[in-house]
């Protein structure tokens, strides 16, 4: 068995040790035996996206968006969404969350055009949402406890075509208001974790698995592996994480 | 000096001494409130005094060292933040406890520290004769936010100081950037092509697109991270000229280096006596300084020869047979230069790592994940033991196995005072790489048990 991985705009999405999911979800996979490849495709570069199994694409500063977006323009958006519909898995974070989104909405009324592939839009505001969090995912997402770091001033804001990944137990999530937290479409996961999100949450690390091995061979029960230090360091933080 | 001025430096003198009956460092908090009093007191201070300020992401506290032990081996008077309280009010105290009750700084010269975001505020009121940037890399984001947003901070500062001559860092394009729009007079300083093998474009870099128009920069070669030979093809931006060059590295030890550098066209011999790729660039940086700052070349040169850093950078302690090295790590960049390091120890060793996620060391623990612990997987024969402590062990413990070390060979001992005597009775060469916070907590047990001094008296 094989898994394909590509990580989307690994130049600029890459703020926040998103890497990390990355060699967790191929690391994952190896230790039971199945292999992962790992494709990077950078501003410029095109591939289709049929060819994968598993699409991430992290966060990213501001610096660069202006850059990304005309290269989504130039076509990206479009396969984006095809892909999202045909079912493909996708594992997006913070500003590729937002950006799987209808559009961006700075505090003063600018209005910025990202992929609409998820019914979801997100406004600026003055206030950053910092900090570590947790949630609890919902059912059609495992179910599993999250904890997480969040770093946004983008409120998210869900429509009624999409459900939210899960319910804030501590922290902000996507507005910081309604207490959802990321999204969930067809085979999307979005979320604001960002960074180390899966080495710490191997539960859902193992659901997106998966989730992405059942589309390509139909049925998959993935091993069991040792968690114990993946799940200290989860406890530890559950913990440490109040209110 | 005004009636302000004269209560503020009293208040802040006051303060001082109240600190350090109790035992405590008191090196920022007496001039915050003598600020509160006085909001431009350091000005009135500072106005005198010939300074030489150091700013950028790493190697602040390094490079500061360095030209310190220049002034202090010519015998200059001079001043300086060396408890690396590094912000307005550090800097503020720090002027307070060199001057008399009427504002008169005893000292003709002084070395100072300044912290990245600080300078914004610290450039206009310190206007330093000389600032050195020695560069720019993302570092605890929830902190100081994106890297141009410490960009804007640094060149807000130099805004109110027009007449500083800036010492930039030619191979690093954010940092050597700020020459292009300000009015300053600037000289740079850099590793020239050749000097060193060219290294592999990381997977990940801080600065992959032109500041000045967005287009992909290209490489003729990289000294680590973003830093190297870069070149804009669509704005022609590019790396200047190095005044200060690293011509050639000749010997990389694991005690120091021996480099040679080409000064304004000059060949010099450098011995620097502190290990690692990265002190070299504190080094070349720390000359251009010291000779901008009037003291001469042979002044610099002579500094590097002897000079030790201390304070958890590459500081050495008697422990176990072989002894141990602090090297704080705070972002990805200083993390993967020092695994790099490691590389060149040839005899088997033992790695303490510690991560904390206090607010000095940034709250946010992801930059572990950019850092390439991987590294560590190809010197992994030579690894005795791998030790992880801190408030966030669980989750470097978690990093170093996805990094490809067996679970199994990793300890978490969060308990320092035990970890140390353990390590006291170790044979092998000792290793160890903490955070900030976990620096100064490791430190002063480190000190206990070894003898030394207490941070503010460096």
């Amino acid at each position: 068995m094989e898994l394909r991985i590509c990580h989307m705009y690994p130049d600029v999405l890459n703020l926040y040790g998103d890497g990390g999911n990355i060699r967790c979800l191929s690391q994952r996979l190896r230790w039971r035996g199945i292999d992962a490849s790992l494709t990077r495709l950078p501003i410029g570069e095109t591939a289709h996206l049929a060819e994968f199994d598993l699409v991430f694409i992290g966060g990213g500063q501001d610096f660069e968006q202006q850059v990304l977006l005309e290269d989504l323009h130039r076509g990206k958006d479009r396969e984006i969404r095809a892909a999202v519909e045909d079912g493909l898995t996708f594992l997006t974070i913070c500003g590729g969350y937002q950006m799987l989104g209808s559009y961006y909405e700075t505090h003063d009324g600018q209005r910025c055009d990202f992929i609409g592939a998820l019914d979801l839009y997100t406004v600026g505001s003055h206030t950053r949402m910092i900090g570590n969090y947790k949630f609890r995912c919902g059912p059609a997402s495992g179910g599993s406890l999250v904890v997480g770091f969040e770093n946004h001033s983008g409120k998210t804001w869900l429509g009624p075509g999409v459900e939210p990944l899960g319910q804030v137990l501590a922290g902000f999530g996507n507005n910081g208001e309604d207490g959802t937290e990321g999204a969930r479409y067809r085979n999307v996961f979005g979320t604001y974790s960002h960074g180390p999100l899966l080495p710490k949450n191997p539960e859902l690390c193992d659901y997106i698995l998966t989730t992405a091995l059942r589309r390509k061979y139909g049925s998959c029960e993935l091993a069991p592996l040792d968690d114990s230090a993946e799940l200290a360091a989860h406890d530890e933080m559950c913990e440490k994480i109040h209110k | 000096m005004n009636l302000r001025a004269i209560l503020a430096i009293l208040l802040c003198k006051c303060l001082r001494g109240i600190s350090r009956l109790l035992h405590r460092g008191g090196t920022a908090m007496p001039g915050r409130y003598a600020l509160k009093l006085c909001p431009n007191l350091l000005e009135l201070l500072a106005k005198d005094v010939k300074t030489v300020a150091i700013t950028g992401t790493n190697g602040k506290t390094t490079s500061a060292r360095m030209v310190e032990e220049a002034f202090a081996k010519e015998g200059k008077s001079y001043l300086s933040n060396r408890s690396g309280a590094n912000l307005l009010s550090g800097i503020t105290t720090e002027f307070v406890m060199n001057s008399s009750l009427s504002g008169k700084v005893n000292k003709e010269y002084a070395v100072i520290e300044c912290d990245e975001a600080a300078a914004r505020t610290v450039f206009g009121q310190l206007k330093p004769k000389v600032v050195v940037v020695t560069n720019l890399f993302r570092d605890q984001l929830d902190r100081y936010g994106e890297v141009t947003h410490t960009l804007e901070n640094i060149h807000a500062g130099l805004e109110k100081t027009p007449g500083t001559l800036l010492c930039l860092n030619a191979d690093c394009s954010l940092t050597s950037s700020l020459a292009l729009d300000l009015p300053n007079p600037a000289v740079y300083f850099g590793i020239d092509p050749g000097a060193a093998p060219s290294r592999e474009k990381p997977a990940l870099s801080d600065a992959t697109h032109c500041i000045r128009c967005k287009t992909e920069y290209e490489y003729d070669y990289i000294s680590y991270g973003h830093l190297g030979g870069f070149r804009c093809p669509h704005c022609g931006y590019s790396r200047h000229a190095a005044d200060y060059a690293v011509s050639d590295v000749l010997e990389l030890r694991g005690s120091g280096s021996r480099v040679l550098m080409n000064i304004r066209g000059e060949k010099q011999l450098v011995d620097v006596n502190l290990p690692a790729m990265y002190n070299i660039y504190n080094a070349v940086g720390a000359v251009a300084a010291v000779t901008e700052m009037g003291l001469g070349v042979k002044a610099a040169v002579d500094a590097l020869a002897s000079f030790h850093c201390g304070f958890g950078r590459m500081e050495e302690f008697p422990l176990g047979k072989a002894g141990a090295r602090v090297m704080l790590v705070k972002n990805p960049a200083g993390c993967n230069q020092v695994i790099e390091f490691l590389q060149d120890i040839r005899e088997p060793f033992i790695l303490v790592a510690c991560l904390n996620d206090r607010g000095a060391d940034g709250t946010d623990i992801s930059w572990i994940w950019d850092a390439d612990f991987e590294g560590l997987t190809k010197m992994a024969e030579r690894i005795d033991s791998v030790i992880v402590s801190g408030d966030r062990a669980g989750d470097l413990r978690v990093r170093i196995k996805y990094a490809g070390i067996d679970d199994k060979q990793i300890r978490v001992e969060r308990d320092y005072e035990k970890l140390i005597r353990w390590l006291d009775t170790q044979e092998k060469p000792i290793y160890m790489m903490p955070t900030y916070t976990a620096m100064l907590e490791l430190r002063q047990k480190l000190v206990q048990h070894c003898g030394g001094t207490d941070f503010w008296e460096g």
